[in-house]
């Protein structure tokens, strides 16, 4: 998982808690709304009919003024006669119905003592609600409380409430259950994009993503087969093209083989009676033979390098004592002058003629282009057994290093050597089929150094050598 | 051992050359003379055999790609009816090629495009090893008579048939039994490679051994493998 991007299934959250908000929000704000304003209205209208009828019968209880004993009774009677419940407060406390005797809050009292008419919303006994309007009754000092019961108004409306809360709820519930599959299946053809991505990026150029529908998603999916599909076209021609130059190579190399036999068996009979030659006919068939061997090592380098691309050549894998390529090598080569060859006596399981085929490269490379002393050494470490060839040449400058595996490549396109810019590339892929690395380090005037490690034993041993 | 072996005159041995390019023909041809052999020359399969059958050949020089019948068909053709040494010229890339041609029958190979002089010494050390070891007396090893006077080898009293190489191989085992040979050791002795050649020729040889010499080839017990270093003869 690359840093920055959001692991699978965090963004279906977000995209779910995000509808779910939505929805809850909107519902909770219309539901709550409503309720507010519902409410309000029914209890503004409750107060008022609430005052209106206070104002009337305070004109009423104005009638039983002054207010004897008796005429207090009676207006109290009076009024529960009517079915309204009543206060009245003249010094001391009289209700009408026991049940509905609220205790006005001082607030109240005060704005009823002023000549107001008052409101105040009570909780009574046995968790009634009560709303209770007073005023003074004209023409006495009495005040009179009209008590209304709105128990049945605030239930309806608890009621109400219960049942929006309940529908809220249920919203947010089937909003999270939309959303979340919602989320799903928009998410779904992401999923599969980014497998698909990843399929390509591991090589699978056939993936192709389903086009359904006509929306974003398959417009998408559409450009990315497209994109798949140029790319695997791409490729496969990139592929046939360079199957077709190491094709090419290797035909020309063979074709080249003929004739070059007999130009290198006719060289080899002309070096032999260059004596018998006059003299510039003798320098022309002395260049002759020269240019006759190059071509013959450019010949079979070629082979050599087309039958490695071509990746059919088989390694056979037996005990080699680390040390005897090398000495075999400088006997063979007569270079026991110039080359010291130093190391343990560790045994290696290696393909033997493709080592020496590296490492007389090697040697060979630091014989002809170093000065002094070459120095050749095998020594083991770790699971590796590591060749070094050093030389006490002029060096290689660094910004050759890097080519100096490539085909054909020259450090020095003015120097000429005899070797064929094959030499190096070929040791690579030989190194390359033993499991091997094949590096360089050169300091310009102290010298080059090749280094060639190879596992003691290869990974893949399931070619034996033995008959 | 056959009719067409005519061991003892070695530098003036008669070679057949069978090369279909004009150019190495002639120009090997040359060489071949001039370092002594008697040359005849083929331009294809057809060719050769006839050549072969017109005159005596103590060794042949034979190009595995020929136009019609190609040089593996020779190699088996010649190799019915005798163990003359043949040489194979290779032009193919494939080592495959190069063990299909050794199991042919042929003795050794070079590959194109190769050096003349490197040849003319193949094909001399060819003819030395068909020429009789006049000192030596029958040797008895593991069941086999070996009779190197005559090129003779008996197992159980039926005379067996061998090729030059595969009597020098058997020969030189059969000096020291039980002794470990490297391949290499077979190669300078038995081919006179004298520089780092190619083992696989020893391998290809030693099993051509075994299918003639082992009651089961595949289960050799006379010619034994040494793991890692080559090969013995078992005394037993």
């Amino acid at each position: 998982m690359a840093p920055g991007t959001v692991p699978p299934g965090r963004l279906r959250r977000r995209l779910t808690v995000a509808f779910v908000l939505v929805a809850g929000v909107s519902a909770g704000v219309l539901a709550g709304g409503s309720y507010l304003m519902l409410r309000q209205a029914r209890l503004d209208g409750s107060v008022q009919r609430a005052a209106a009828d206070a104002r009337y019968q305070l004109v009423l209880a104005g009638q039983f003024v002054p207010l004897t004993d008796a005429r207090r009774t009676e207006l109290l009677t009076s009024f529960e006669g009517s079915g309204r419940h009543v206060l009245l407060v003249a010094g001391d406390t009289h209700a009408s119905h026991p049940s509905y005797a609220p205790t006005p809050g001082p607030q109240l009292r005060a704005a009823v003592a002023d000549g107001q008419l008052g409101y105040e919303r009570l909780d009574g006994t046995t968790g009634r609600h009560l709303l209770v309007v007073g005023g003074r009754i004209p023409g006495s000092t009495a005040e009179l409380y009209a008590v209304t019961d709105e128990t049945d108004l605030i239930g309806g409306l608890d009621q109400l409430r219960t049942a929006l809360a309940v529908g809220w709820l249920t919203v947010v519930a089937l909003a999270a259950g939309v959303g979340h599959s919602l989320a799903r299946r928009t998410l779904e053809p992401v999923g599969r994009a980014s497998r698909a991505a990843r399929a390509v990026a591991e090589g699978l150029l056939a993936t192709r993503l389903p086009v359904r529908g006509r929306d974003e998603f398959s417009d998408w999916a559409a450009a990315f087969n497209e994109m798949t599909q140029a790319l695997q076209t791409k490729i496969d021609d990139l592929s046939r093209a360079e199957a077709r130059e190491r094709r090419f190579t290797a035909d020309v190399a063979h074709e080249l083989r003929t004739p070059v036999t007999a130009l290198v068996a006719a060289a080899s009979l002309l070096a032999d009676q260059l004596d018998a030659l006059p003299d510039d006919a003798r320098r022309a068939a002395e260049l002759l033979v020269a240019d006759v061997v190059r071509l013959r090592t450019l010949v079979e380098e070629l082979m050599e390098i087309s039958r490695l691309d071509a990746g059919r050549e088989a390694v056979s894998l037996t005990p080699v004592h680390a040390l005897t390529p090398l000495r075999d090598l400088v006997a063979a080569h007569g270079w026991a002058g110039r080359v010291v060859v130093t190391g343990d006596g560790a045994v290696l399981r290696t393909d033997p003629r493709r080592l020496e085929r590296v490492l007389a490269n090697l040697v060979g490379n630091a014989v002809t282009h170093g000065q002094g002393e070459v120095r050749a050494c095998a020594a083991r470490a770790g699971p590796l057994l590591v060749y070094e060839v050093s030389d006490q040449g002029p060096g290689i400058a660094a910004e050759h290093l890097p080519h100096l595996f490539d085909r054909f490549y020259k450090a020095d396109p003015a120097r000429s050597g005899p070797g064929s810019g094959l030499g190096l590339a070929i040791a690579r892929e030989n190194t390359r089929l033993l499991g091997g690395r094949l590096t360089v380090r050169s300091t310009p005037g102290v010298g080059t150094t090749f280094r060639l490690a190879l596992p003691l034993t290869p990974p893949d041993t399931n070619q034996g050598a033995e008959p | 051992m056959t009719s067409r072996g005519y061991p003892g005159d070695v530098m003036d041995g008669r070679v057949l050359l069978v090369e279909d390019d004009a150019s190495i023909r002639e120009v090997t041809a040359l060489g071949l003379r001039r370092a002594g052999f008697r040359v005849a020359t083929a331009v294809d399969g057809r060719a050769a055999l006839a050549a072969w059958r017109a005159q005596p050949i103590d060794l042949v020089v034979l190009d595995v790609m020929l136009p019609g019948l190609d040089g593996l068909e020779v190699c088996r053709e010649i190799r019915r009816t005798s163990s003359v040494p043949i040489l194979m010229l290779t032009a193919r890339t494939d080592t495959i090629d190069v063990v299909v041609g050794l199991e042919c029958g042929a003795d050794d190979y070079l590959r194109k495009p190769f050096d003349l002089p490197e040849l003319v010494a193949r094909v001399r050390a060819g003819l030395r090893r068909a020429t009789a070891v006049v000192e030596e007396t029958i040797l008895t090893v593991g069941g086999l008579e070996i009779d190197p006077n005559r090129f003779v080898v008996r197992k159980a009293g039926r005379e067996l048939t061998l090729t030059a190489t595969e009597f020098r191989l058997l020969l030189e085992l059969a000096r020291r039994p039980g002794q470990v040979f490297t391949r290499e050791l077979l190669l300078d002795r038995v081919w006179n490679h004298s520089h780092l050649g190619d083992s696989r020729l020893v391998d290809v040889a030693v099993q051509r051994l075994r299918a003639k010499v082992e009651d089961d080839p595949a289960e050799p017990r006379l010619v034994r493998t040494v793991r890692g270093v080559g090969y013995k003869l078992a005394t037993a």
